[in-house]
């Protein structure tokens, strides 16, 4: 269907062979650490700064576990994670695709000159940023609000210069004219064109976006100040303690953190194949 | 296929507004302490393992008008937080809890604190140890920023096994006379060196703050004035450091890394010179090695490391409630309760006399009566001022030490080239 | 403009032939934009500005700001570690950053090949190092990457029979074991990127080629490539910027802000130390200033020269 290499002969390759070999490989050293995390999380917590290390799970899984829920709110923290990711994904789908369809498909006076502004955004460093970012929040009264980390990640500019990049030439010109002249509405185009077309483009930025709220520490935990209202990373960190880290206990409430990222990468990656599918309905 | 996308467009449209408003009625307002039923309600920041969340309900109970609200966050995450409040001047709570090297950025910022001073708290003065006391105090001596929690004196823990091995005495009483002077502790290095193979010592660091913190002054005076190049004390810690490094008996397993964690068990060197709360550290990395690690005093006096204050924040509402519910948790009665409870070590010198606390024991040390030990030290500490900028004269001292270490640098140019540096920094603020 | 079309759009009682096509193009392009813009001016704008306000003055986070003029920026133009960082932050992002883009476009292109099984498995796999933990990633790697001689990576060289490496504080070093880190935590990410971008060149194209004879790796240069080149200007971007603004790597390998050597120091680890180590806002502020032009230039060039590959295709 997608065939970048067309299949000759059947059976036995070489080349194939090793191509497997030198992926399984890559997929073993990127994976080592999320493995090594339930080893350790499995295990006491000594076991950490072994030499050589700890290699194979141990047998305090479920003690390990019981530690995490003892000290934080395990579940409620995963709630309001999965709401805050999953409502903030949903948001860059939506916003940067049509801001991106915008930039990439209609005219409008200024429109390279609000592209460059938007390009320009991304190059500022942000690092000093948490201060007054605090401060608008506070007047908004947003503190130990979800909406403090929603509100803000609903759109931004990365998700609107990819989605521009990828609808750029995927929707050719002829189609989008001759939809305009049947009389769809933009909006119409958009629904009915472009969001079947670019499905895979949704699947990357929908991944991103997710993994990166779901992990994002420095700014839940700032605006995130009370204990009832947390989200899993700040929960999660709040495990280091100051005379010894028991890090079986955090590298085990760690595990169980990712674990929802690796089922979420799965459903997006279905989006990969129908984007395909649907396209070529088109 | 249409009907089914304009269903999912519904959906990404009411999602989110659903999912904020729930969102939104869970959400506890921090803005308002007095809640409805007429209590007054204080909010404490804290960190780390405290015991404080046992006391709390006791005080409760004695003043049923107050209620505290305690949150708890990793110790870095906190003291970034507090200082975002504080900064930007909302959202800080009614007691921040403040550890000492914390304490010294907020030295200029009085008004944004409660002078505990005007409270009474002079009164509490003669309760805790002088050196701790003052720490918490404006640069004037004038304005009590906090009250004292828990402190960090330092103390020689040492491997018996390694010390057996090259040789040296085991039980900490003949340590502790083997090992009086600095200079006996240079030849213990070379013996332990010699019959073992192994350094003194886990790396540079700990070694020049020990020596550092026996000093009279630190890096600034009261004025905060560079003094590191008039004052003696800062270049014989180094020169002492240096002298180590040349005869080999430095480890370079660095603070905090996994290496230096895993030699906890491992025994990767002789002494670890630490404070008392390191004590967990080491049960924690070693849980096996009973018995193989003692405590013993450090030559030539202490020093201290961690420990924290109770501070108020300008914002608080009910300062008064707020500084009686501080006083009342850090009261000697209250410090034991928080010792035993949590290991923090009290600075209220009475305790240091009290049987229940003398009594204390850890089966795990060579040396089950450790708090004796930790007492004598806290003592012997000295009452130093560290100023707003002393970590930063810190980091380029080490950061000279480590090259001395690592690339065989000359001792003298890294030195002046270490006090260059803290003048430019010093220069920028 | 905006304005007088959003009040038209609201009222369609009026003219049909005022209200056209035109206009209602310019309307849906500025409503269609205006989400990322009005976020911008409530949550991204004043911290901007903030920062660029401080830093022309002196200011310790607590207290009142004191006027500095070019001070702040002489102070950082003048500091060699200052220097060392932009050196430092090159060098990470030629052995660390660019080795991603060129391994990243051939490893989407194998994974999008029909003939590969366990597609799903792979594409996780690799992007696994995105979502992992800091803190076990940062266990991990100072266990690899360990001074000691028992250290695993020097474990390896000694079957080379090559000498122990001190990681953490020679030059060399440390710039080997960051670089490999940024590359290990970002191929995959970048990787994901083209996979979806791989997506966009309709097979029907491939099918046509493969008609008329094209041998794959024709196909490889007159469709692939050139049909890609949209999302590769977009990783290259973004790539560039996150080279400058790397800070996450070296903080988690010294696993504290103090610990970190001039060896590992970049742009941002230094106006962070500068901010909350030293407390000194206004000379970090000064050096993000520096780094927004620094990046602003790499930027622009970047397209500039991705405008002319494209003429030359």
């Amino acid at each position: 269907m997608q065939q970048t290499v067309p299949t000759h002969k059947k059976g036995f390759s070489l080349s194939r062979f090793m191509i497997y070999v030198s992926l399984w490989i890559g997929a073993l050293i990127s994976l080592f650490p999320f493995y090594w995390m339930f080893v350790i999380g499995t295990n006491t917590a000594d076991k950490v700064n072994e030499t050589p290390p700890a290699l194979l799970p141990g047998s305090e899984m479920v003690r390990n576990f019981m530690k995490v829920m003892e000290q934080v709110d395990f579940f409620s923290a995963l709630a309001n994670t999965f709401i805050t990711a999953s409502v903030t994904t949903i948001g860059v789908l939506f916003l940067c695709s049509l801001a991106g369809f915008a930039f990439a498909k209609l005219n409008f006076p200024g429109k390279n000159i609000w592209f460059g502004l938007l390009l320009v955004t991304m190059m500022v460093p942000t690092q000093l940023g948490l201060i007054p970012s605090y401060m608008i929040i506070t007047e908004l009264g947003w503190l130990n609000d979800l909406k403090a980390l929603i509100v803000p990640g609903l759109v931004n500019a990365f998700g609107v210069f990819w989605m521009r990049q990828y609808i750029s030439d995927a929707i050719p010109d002829d189609v989008f004219d001759s939809a305009k002249i049947d009389g769809c509405s933009h909006f119409r185009i958009y629904w009915n064109i472009v969001v079947p077309t670019i499905l895979p483009a949704f699947s990357t930025l929908g991944i991103i976006t997710f993994m990166f709220m779901w992990n994002d520490f420095l700014w839940p935990v700032t605006v995130l100040t009370d204990n009832s209202i947390q989200t899993l990373q700040v929960a999660i960190r709040s495990l280091n303690d100051v005379r010894f880290t028991d890090y079986g206990m955090v590298l085990s409430g760690t595990f169980w953190a990712t674990v929802p990222l690796v089922i979420v990468f799965l459903l997006f990656n279905k989006w990969f194949i129908s984007g395909l599918t649907q396209g070529s309905i088109k | 296929m249409k009907k089914k996308r304009w269903l999912v467009l519904f959906f990404i449209l009411i999602l989110p507004v659903t999912m904020i408003a729930c969102s939104n009625s869970k959400a506890p307002s921090n803005a308002d302490s007095g809640s409805s039923d007429g209590k007054i309600e204080l909010t404490f920041w804290t960190f780390g393992t405290t015991g404080y969340e046992k006391l709390i309900p006791e005080y409760e109970k004695q003043h049923p008008n107050i209620k505290i609200k305690m949150q708890n966050g990793e110790f870095n995450d906190h003291h970034n937080k507090l200082f975002t409040a504080i900064s930007a001047g909302s959202g800080a709570p009614d007691l921040a809890m403040i550890e000492v090297g914390f304490i010294e950025k907020y030295r200029d910022a009085q008004d944004r604190f409660y002078n505990l001073y005007d409270f009474g708290a002079g009164d509490l003065k003669s309760k805790y140890l002088e050196w701790k006391w003052s720490i918490g105090e404006s640069a004037d001596r004038k304005f009590l920023f906090g009250l004292p929690t828990d402190i960090g004196p330092t103390v020689m823990y040492y491997r018996t096994d390694i010390f057996e091995k090259a040789g040296l005495p085991v039980d900490p009483k003949e340590v502790a006379e083997k090992i009086k002077t600095w200079d006996d502790y240079t030849a213990a290095a070379k013996q332990v060196k010699e019959k073992t193979g192994k350094p003194m010592t886990d790396n540079v660091e700990l070694i020049y703050n020990a020596r550092r913190d026996q000093a009279p002054e630190a890096y600034f005076d009261r004025q905060d004035q560079l003094i590191i190049e008039k004052s003696p004390y800062a270049k014989k810690a180094y020169d002492y450091t240096v002298q180590l490094i040349k005869e080999g008996v430095v480890g370079d397993l660095n603070l905090w890394t996994p290496e230096w964690n895993g030699s906890m068990k491992t025994g990767g060197y002789a002494t670890l010179l630490a404070p008392s709360w390191m004590n967990a550290n080491i049960k924690g990395n070693a849980p096996n090695a009973k018995d193989k690690w003692a405590i013993a005093p450090m030559p030539e006096g202490a020093g201290n490391w961690g420990g924290s204050y109770i501070a108020i924040p300008k914002e608080s509402k009910h300062a008064k409630e707020a500084y009686e519910f501080a006083k009342w948790l850090v009261s000697p009665e209250n410090q034991l309760k928080s010792f035993k409870d949590a290991g923090l070590f009290p600075s209220a010198p009475e305790l240091y006399s009290n049987p229940e606390f003398n009594d204390y024991k850890d089966e795990y040390f060579y040396n089950d009566h450790i708090t004796p030990v930790f007492a004598e030290a806290a003592k012997k500490v000295k009452v130093v001022y560290t100023g707003k900028n002393f970590q930063l004269v810190q980091g380029e001292i080490i950061r000279a030490l480590q090259n001395v270490q690592k690339k065989k640098a000359d001792p003298e140019s890294e030195w002046k080239a270490a006090i260059d540096r803290i003048k430019t920094q010093l220069a920028r603020q | 403009m905006y304005r007088e079309g959003a009040e038209q759009g609201l009222s369609p009682g009026l003219k049909r032939k005022w209200w056209t096509e035109r206009k209602k193009e310019i309307f849906s392009g500025y409503l269609y934009i205006s989400p990322f813009f009005i976020l911008f001016a409530i949550f991204g704008l004043f911290p901007m500005l903030f920062s660029f306000y401080l830093a022309f003055q002196k200011w310790n986070g607590l207290g009142t700001f004191k006027y500095a003029g070019l001070s702040n920026l002489r102070f950082v133009l003048e500091d060699p570690l200052f220097w060392k960082s932009i050196y430092n932050t090159i060098l990470f992002g030629i052995l660390g950053t660019l080795p991603q883009i060129i391994v990243a476009i051939p490893l989407a292109i194998l994974l999008n090949a029909a003939w590969l099984k366990l597609k799903g498995f792979f594409r996780m796999a690799i992007f696994m190092p995105y979502v992992t933990s800091v803190a076990a990633v940062a266990i991990v790697f100072s266990v690899i990457f360990s001074e000691q001689s028992s250290g695993i990576m020097n474990v390896v060289l000694s079957y080379i029979g090559l000498e122990p490496v001190s990681w953490k504080t020679t030059e060399w070093g440390v710039k080997v074991a960051i670089s490999t880190m940024v590359f290990w935590r970002w191929v995959g990410y970048n990787t994901i990127i083209f996979l979806a971008g791989l997506q966009r060149i309709p097979p029907d194209l491939y099918e046509a080629a493969t008609i008329d004879g094209a041998r794959p790796i024709q196909q490889l240069w007159h469709i692939t490539l050139p049909l890609l080149k949209p999302v590769i200007v977009f990783v290259t971007f973004l790539s560039t910027i996150g080279a400058w603004q790397l800070f996450v790597e070296p903080l988690i390998f010294y696993h504290r802000i103090s610990g970190v050597r001039e060896e590992a120091m970049t742009v941002v680890l230094y106006l962070w130390k500068e901010a909350f180590v030293n407390s000194a806002y206004g000379t970090a502020s000064a050096t993000a200033v520096l780094l927004f032009i620094i990046i602003a230039i790499f930027s622009i060039l970047n397209l500039i020269f991705s405008k002319n590959i494209g003429r030359v295709n």
